[in-house]
């Protein structure tokens, strides 16, 4: 006795309706996003987005991507992004919806084809016999010598923080500089408590 | 035979009666976008997306449940925490211009 969507089939066939309904979703609040007049609206509009794409990384066991999405996409993009408003001004409309310039509808969709026809070359999500999970002396090597070499228990947290932990160092500065940097434009200091 | 795996009825067990009532509920975000775009006011907006952000905490806590990942609790904390934030980002925003933060 199978039931429709077990747990254990999720991980290696398809697409759920749980799925569908996300990425329904996620579309409809893209275009949206794009579409609207208002500025204050299409900044509402990508929060929900954002909240939207951190339950699908979520659901694709990706939590600390889906904390970032979250937390930086949701959180601090739409207080930056009100924060420009502030500072700059907000051209009242009447109208809700941004007239459509077709031509570039047209070359967006081009590219998306064009991105999108190389969606057959990839392994379904959560197939075991897929090449980054079988290679034994990529994949294989971090699996075996991770905990040993480095100490760190997730294999994923190894890699970020020791085997590449310059590279991870290198996007911290950077992080940390544009922080510096957006303190400096915007005149205060934001974080005193 | 965890409580996940329990048939409750037609041979559906508990984990997959979870994720459909998890599918309802975002097919319910789906729908709650109908006021976060026609909302006469921005206000309607952000009461809008103030409801999705609930509604992902549940169909996290759902997910959580139904696949077996107690640590999807800890996601559904910080959204329940960002999307306060977020409402009152923009009502400070909409109330005294500039006072985002």
């Amino acid at each position: 006795m199978t039931s429709i969507i077990a747990p254990t089939v999720i991980q290696s066939v398809g697409i759920t309706p749980l799925e569908v309904a996300l990425f329904v979703f996620i579309l409809i609040t893209a275009v949206l996003t794009a579409l609207f007049r208002d500025v204050l609206a299409a900044i509402v509009i990508f929060a929900a987005y954002s909240l939207g794409l951190a339950v699908v990384y979520t659901f694709y066991r990706a939590p600390d991507v889906g904390l970032t999405e979250a937390a930086i996409g949701a959180g601090v993009t739409t207080v930056f992004l009100l924060l420009t408003i502030a500072k700059t001004t907000r051209p009242p409309t009447d109208e809700l919806f941004e007239p459509i310039n077709w031509p570039a509808v047209a070359v967006c969709g081009l590219f998306a084809l064009v991105v999108g026809s190389t969606l057959t070359a990839f392994p379904a999500v959560g197939d075991p016999n897929s090449p980054i999970l079988t290679n034994p002396e990529v994949t294989g090597y971090y699996l075996e010598n991770a905990y040993d070499e480095t100490g760190a228990k997730n294999a994923v947290t190894s890699v970020l923080a020791a085997y590449r932990g310059f590279d991870t160092f290198g996007e911290a500065v950077v992080v940390f500089a544009a922080g510096i940097a957006s303190l400096l434009v915007l005149g205060r200091e934001v974080f005193t408590a | 035979m965890t409580f996940v795996e329990t048939t409750i009825f037609g041979g559906i067990t508990v984990g997959a009666f979870l994720l459909i009532v998890a599918a309802l509920f975002v097919t319910l975000a789906v729908m709650m976008l109908y006021r976060a775009i026609l909302g006469p006011t921005n206000q309607d907006r952000v009461l809008a997306v103030n409801v999705l952000g609930t509604n992902t905490v549940v169909i996290l806590a759902l997910l959580g449940a139904a696949l077996g990942e107690p640590w999807f609790l800890d996601i559904a904390l910080v959204y329940a925490l960002l999307n306060f934030l977020m409402s009152i980002a923009i009502s400070k925003f909409t109330v005294e211009r500039g006072g985002v933060i």
